[in-house]
């Protein structure tokens, strides 16, 4: 188990010099840097030149990329163009913004899931089975940015139930109850919103699975020795069939972080994924390429994460 | 069995699919303002309601706004005012105005602290701010005393220190910002300064607590109109840091100081500031208690507004006003932005050892007959009228109506007249030899101009078509560059912004906000990088000189200048202004005292609001 994981951490460091590099590159190849959005008569045109000399952006890529790759080896992932302060700091800052609605999204998803998984898969071909399965459809048709202005436009504005923008409200004091419950409720309609749609993955394969197992031989056994129908499903087929689920369970991590683009853009909520479009839009690189970074690593983490809980929690499966 | 690898394999199926609709995803929700602050050349003010358009009565005009509130009822003391920024990324947080560069922080900086000049309508600097000032007999050496009332808002007095200090920062090689330029290179003593050749700068003379003698190296009448920076640094806070690390400073970043109305009590990063009222304001004390500066996104600017969430925002979608135009619970101010659009002929390169244009007499579009005629083809007012309902308008110079003094309204520019446009086309010789009805080029060689255009909104499309259309209607082949839009970045490096222009780009449309200060050096001069069609001439450069000359220092004979070289642009036509703007925000019916645009002398420390309650509309 430990030669796993620590095998598969030292195959992660390629893939990650590797992914950083086409990132950089890609990044490069966009057209425009940081300053050119500055085409602006009341600032001298040398002073640009000046700080893009500087900042070393006439330098080939090659250089660039060894000057970052140096830096952020030892932890300096550079200063950011755009807010004039080190990337690490304004990436923790967003980072844990985006952590606590990822939390939430994942927590919600499951108190979606889990019930209406079960339901639909217990009783499937009832009208209520058909009614969880008829809201999939529509959740896997209907794209979340949409989904997510409808809410906004519903929840945040028709009946003002929510705050429609930002993570907290203006002039709390960081830390006070009061600060908490509001960040909580400037999270609840985003994660709810992700998690509508989010879920619906997770009830099909829940309900699937539950198909599956209650036509196993060893439910006919365990039936046949007379086990009450509740604990048929509670202690046979609903702990065979959160078996998968709790493996996605790394996937669907990585999925939040790096899937937060729309439901920050669209709640202006000031995480991670708004301060990566942002940046792109104004070539901030450095910022650009740092989130990448962290994207793919989470990317590589999630799997990982999810091969471990796999083989820990399903003893069929031996990774060699 | 069986089942169960299925599903692998659809699960996996699935997530290569979900990955490859987030990688779609990522690209096409990139929104259409690219986060630009002063370029205004994103068309992102674009009419979405265009039938509207077509009725003459959907059409609106900006002289029937006014850009001061009415007032209506009685104020009262105290109360929240919330200023909606309008952006769809966060603040920088950059809260210093030595420091800043991006527009969102600069909306929240206005509201804790200012310049020490103010100027009025015309740009010109008052001695009604928190500083006066002399000038000298030959216009090189100012006189500044600071105001004895005006404090930081920690209560130490802003004193001459803090503003030689500000200049000795912006000059430092080490410093981070953008401010640096002629502006500071004019100084006496600021080059050696920047270059590190002496530790003063001689040109800047503290004289006392309170007075700052500054001499320039030349004396031009722009010094009075924005050329001169006038932000002081606190000394006492910032004096002992190394000047590369100020700007991400706690002092900058967290608890930023100034010493105008407001002080801000609290952050959250990219979001909300927090500000209350600064007892010891300099004017007197302000009426409201606080301020709160919120973000909010583009999309949802009018349902805020309609809620009373915000009591104004810092710039409205002018495509948003004609359904919104009845709101109920606001009154909309407008005023004319100081930018035009306007389209470029390129006519030569830029010569990057000299630093300078180099005009190529052979170019395609070397011949001002074929670039008048091209002005003479194109209907802007219909333009205006039909893409943005009234609110963009056919221009008519390359001084903006914006700057009244200087703008010559006598001048009509030139006109929609396709008839004189073919005759113009006919004299300079482009006949059409083959009888396609397209004409060729004085030689008979077959002439087609590629015409660069930006992407972003809806009327990017149609407005270039459109453009294409009426040249044609004149027997011009114009063709898209590329047969596509080109996105902002990509726009701008092939039309030159480093230099290396693009010599397929034959003509461009662009946009242009200017500066306070007239002189449009910094765009037609002839050592102007930013001069993209790349065009010179000797009476060009000498009527841009005679405008800065020490004689410009009269009014009248400045206007006389600038009113000879707005018609020398109308006979040259290296580029034509196509349409003015007008800026339309909309300000909650419970505020007054509000006022947008320029030396109205109305100050944001005057604001005041008629009742506690957000006014929502009914």
């Amino acid at each position: 188990m430990w030669k796993f994981t620590v095998r598969r951490i030292f195959v992660m460091i390629p893939q990650v010099i590797l992914l950083s590099v086409i990132i950089f590159i890609l990044a490069k190849m966009m057209p425009g840097d940081a300053l050119s959005g500055l085409i602006d008569p009341n600032i001298d045109p040398a002073t640009i030149e000046a700080k893009r000399e500087a900042l070393g952006l006439n330098n080939p890529w090659y250089v660039q990329y060894w000057d970052w790759i140096k830096n952020a080896v030892q932890g300096d992932l550079g200063q950011s163009f755009q807010f004039k302060m080190p990337v690490s700091e304004i990436i923790g800052q967003r980072l844990t913004n985006t952590f606590w609605l990822a939390l939430l999204t994942l927590i919600i998803t499951y108190l979606i899931a889990i019930p209406l998984g079960i339901t639909s898969g217990r009783f499937n071909d009832t009208w209520g089975d058909r009614l969880i399965t008829g809201y999939t459809y529509v959740g896997f048709g209907m794209p979340l940015f949409i989904f997510a202005l409808v809410m906004l436009w519903i929840f945040g504005f028709k009946l003002g139930w929510f705050p429609s923008g930002g993570s907290v409200k203006p002039g709390l004091d960081p830390g006070s109850f009061e600060y908490i419950v509001s960040k909580f409720k400037h999270m609840l309609l985003p994660a709810l919103s992700a998690a509508l749609i989010a879920t619906v993955g997770t009830v099909q394969y829940l309900r699937s699975e539950i198909i599956d197992i209650k036509q196993k031989d060893f439910i006919q056994t365990a039936r046949a020795k007379g086990a009450s129908e509740s604990r048929v499903y509670n202690r046979h087929i609903l702990r065979n069939s959160l078996l998968p689920i709790a493996a996605f369970f790394g996937y669907e991590i990585t999925g939040l972080i790096g899937g937060s683009i729309f439901i920050e853009n669209i709640f202006s909520y000031p995480g991670i994924g708004q301060l990566f479009l942002g940046s792109i839009n104004i070539r901030d690189y450095t910022v650009v390429t740092s989130c990448v970074l962290l994207f793919g690593i989470a990317a590589i983490l999630g799997s990982l994460l999810s091969d471990i809980i796999l083989s820990i929690v399903d003893p069929r499966i031996r990774i060699k | 069995m069986k089942n169960r690898s299925f599903l692998k394999a659809l699960f996996a199926i699935m997530l290569v699919l979900m990955l490859a609709l987030t990688a779609c995803s990522k690209e096409s929700s990139k929104p259409a303002d690219s986060g630009k602050t002063e370029q205004k050349g994103e068309e992102k003010e674009e009419g979405k309601n265009e039938e509207k358009a077509e009725n003459k009565d959907g059409l609106y005009s900006i002289e029937d706004f006014n850009n001061v509130k009415t007032n209506e009822g009685e104020a009262i003391e105290g109360g929240n005012f919330t200023f909606g920024l309008v952006s769809d990324t966060p603040f920088e947080g950059t809260l210093n105005f030595n420091f800043y560069s991006g527009d969102p922080d600069f909306q929240v900086l206005q509201w804790f602290d200012e310049g020490l000049l103010t100027w009025d309508a015309n740009y010109v600097y008052t001695n009604d701010g928190a500083a006066t000032y002399e000038t000298s007999e030959d216009g090189k050496t100012f006189t500044f005393k600071i105001k004895d009332n005006v404090n930081w808002h920690d209560g130490k007095p802003v004193t001459a220190e803090d503003w030689a200090f500000a200049f000795e920062v912006i000059g430092d090689p080490k410093y981070d910002g953008v401010r640096y330029g002629s502006d500071f290179s004019n100084i006496v003593g600021m080059e050696d300064y920047h270059n590190g050749k002496a530790d003063k700068i001689s040109g800047i003379e503290v004289v006392d607590e309170k007075t700052l003698k500054m001499t320039f190296i030349e004396s031009t009448p722009s010094l009075l109109t924005g050329s001169i920076w006038t932000y002081p640094l606190a000394k006492h806070i910032f004096g002992d840091m190394p000047v590369d690390k100020i700007s991400s400073s706690k002092e900058v970043r967290e608890k930023p100081i100034g010493f105008g109305p407001f002080k801000v009590d609290s952050i959250v990063p990219g979001e909300s500031v927090v500000l209350s009222r600064n007892d010891d304001y300099w004017r007197g004390k302000p009426k409201l208690d606080s301020v709160t500066v919120k973000v909010i996104n583009p999309n949802v600017v009018v349902q805020a507004l309609e809620k009373g969430e915000v009591d104004t925002v810092s710039s409205f979608p002018v495509d948003q006003y004609p359904a919104n135009a009845e709101m109920s619970n606001v009154e909309f101010l407008g005023t004319i932005d100081r930018a035009y659009t306007y389209i470029g002929f390129k006519l030569g390169t830029w010569d990057k050892e000299k630093k300078a244009v180099k005009t190529d007499p052979n170019a395609k579009m070397a011949d001002p007959k074929l670039r008048q005629a091209m002005w003479h083809a194109v209907d802007n007012n219909a333009v205006g009228d039909k893409f943005y309902h009234g609110l963009r308008w056919n221009a008519t110079t390359l001084i903006p109506p914006s700057h009244p003094e200087f703008h010559d309204a006598t001048n009509e520019g030139r006109k929609y007249d396709p008839e004189t446009a073919k005759k113009l086309l006919d004299e300079a010789g482009f006949k059409d030899v083959d009888g396609d009805g397209m004409r060729e080029d004085k030689n008979g060689k077959p002439l087609v101009i590629n015409f660069a255009s930006m992407s972003g909104g809806d009327t990017a499309e149609p407005l270039a078509q459109y453009y294409i259309q009426a040249w044609k209607a004149v027997g011009l082949n114009v063709q898209l560059l590329d047969g596509r839009l080109q996105e902002f970045n990509t726009f701008y490096d092939r039309v030159g912004q480093t230099g290396d222009d693009d010599p397929a780009v034959d003509i461009y449309q662009g946009a242009w906000g200017v500066g306070i200060d007239v002189d449009p050096r910094g765009l037609y001069g002839q050592d102007a990088l930013f001069n993209f069609t790349r065009y010179s001439s000797a009476e060009n450069d000498a009527l841009l000189a005679d405008g800065v000359s020490e004689k410009a220092f009269d009014v009248d004979y400045r206007k006389e200048v600038y009113k000879k070289w707005q018609q020398f642009m109308v006979d040259e036509v290296p580029v034509f202004p196509t349409l003015y703007r007008a800026v339309v925000v909309p300000v909650n019916k419970r505020v007054q005292n509000y006022a947008i645009g320029d030396g109205t002398g109305i100050y944001l420390g005057d604001i005041a609001l008629t009742q506690k309650e957000e006014l929502p509309a009914k």
